[in-house]
């Protein structure tokens, strides 16, 4: 297809605008898209254009259900995970704390490496399930107590920043136990006190790039 | 069209959720969900299927933030699409025959309330001054293919006229609409 002519570029712009482009040169016009600003200039235009044919549908007032659901889908890790508790009074948590406090102190003796984060992976009725530690440059998973779960789901971990929207540090080990290499940004993320999170997805991972799933575990990282 | 700073408010907005701004996203869903949802309305024409389109929408502009691009569109043509495309998607999906223009502009019929006519009276002079001046033709196939997704052989057939009719339509009518708006 040729693409020079301003009147072709243009007529082509507003297939694309309206929608009328078979899906071959759609993508193909979304590759010249990204090399020509003239392009996009003149597909701007077309779309302000078509979107004033909206301008004069009456306002549909939105019942209120549907903003709870946009907050239950964006915000999976407020809705599921439940509210904190005075953990540390029971005996089984003093003894879980003893365990743990083992449990690092074994694992900085064995490895030459120190571990700069850890944290304990709780379930939703806070039963002690997964033991991760953050490295420079991978996290450290033991399985504590998983529960079982159907062979066409993943376990997908998640690092949630205070205020911010969960990132994917990607798929665990099906066992969940293993390493788990971390990209520099996955490593950034990580902190004293940064929400990490398990969801469960289906088989190889959130097909969207955001959790899909219910929260399964969850516990704040600490820094050692 | 809408005024300069309510489209500086929506763009700062959309700005702060792609920063993670929880508030900010509920003020940009007061702002703009009724007129989401007046659009996915418009596409599919049924409310529980509608309500899903605008849930979606947000849950997509809440991730998708920071992929807005200014130069590139205003901040409601960019939601709109999001939600005119989840939409048609939809239409595909189903194989639902929408009703037809005439059956929905009967449906539309209604009064307006005072608040509408006056939110959709400052703006809508101008596009209805222009829709009118397109001949029939060329106005159904454009809000057809607009609102319902439909290919150009899809409108053919819908319309009983022959392909390269409905293509001349098309791309006569935008360019008399574009020129007619930008006078």
């Amino acid at each position: 297809m040729n693409y020079q002519s301003p009147e072709r570029r243009r007529a082509l712009a507003a297939d694309y605008a309206i929608g009328l482009m078979p899906p071959t040169a759609r993508r193909h016009f979304e590759r010249l898209l990204d090399e020509d600003p003239e392009l996009r200039k003149d597909l701007a235009r077309w779309q302000d254009v078509l979107a004033t044919l909206t301008d004069t549908l009456p306002e549909e007032p939105v019942p209120d259900h549907v903003w709870q659901a946009i907050v239950a889908r964006i915000d999976p890790q407020r809705l599921h995970v439940p509210a904190k508790r005075p953990l540390w009074t029971g005996p089984r948590m003093a003894a879980l704390a003893a365990v743990l406090v083992l449990a690092v102190g074994v694992g900085l003796a064995l490895r030459p490496e120190h571990a700069q984060y850890a944290t304990t992976l709780v379930s939703a009725n806070e039963q002690p399930a997964l033991r991760l530690q953050a490295f420079n440059g991978y996290l450290e998973l033991d399985p504590l107590s998983l529960d079982a779960m159907a062979k066409d789901k993943s376990l997908e971990l998640w690092a949630i920043p205070a205020g911010g929207k969960p990132v994917s540090l990607g798929v665990m080990p099906t066992l969940g136990k293993g390493r788990m290499k971390l990209t520099e940004r996955q490593q950034a993320l990580l902190g004293a006190a940064v929400t990490m999170a398990v969801t469960l997805e289906p088989a190889g991972g959130s097909p969207t790039g955001d959790p899909t799933g219910p929260v399964v575990y969850h516990g704040q990282l600490a820094s050692l | 069209m809408l005024q300069a700073s309510e489209n500086d408010t929506l763009r700062q907005l959309l700005v702060d959720c792609a920063q993670g701004n929880r508030r900010a996203f509920e003020t940009l869903y007061h702002c703009v969900s009724a007129r989401l949802h007046a659009v996915a309305l418009r596409c599919v024409n049924r409310r529980e299927v509608a309500e899903e389109i605008v849930q979606e929408s947000f849950v997509r502009i809440w991730h998708n933030a920071s992929r807005y691009d200014p130069q590139l569109s205003a901040p409601l043509t960019w939601m709109t699409n999001i939600t005119r495309h989840l939409a048609i998607d939809q239409l595909r999906r189903r194989h639902e025959e929408p009703l037809s223009d005439e059956q929905l502009h009967s449906l539309s019929d209604e009064a307006p309330t005072a608040h509408e006519q006056l939110a959709s009276d400052r703006d809508a002079v101008a596009l209805n001054r222009c829709l009118e001046e397109l001949e029939g033709m060329q106005r159904q196939s454009i809000l057809t293919a607009y609102f319902h997704g439909l290919s150009n052989a899809d409108l053919a057939a819908q319309m009983s006229a022959p392909l390269g009719s409905v293509k001349s339509w098309i791309r006569r009518g935008m360019e008399r609409l574009r020129r007619c708006l930008e006078s």
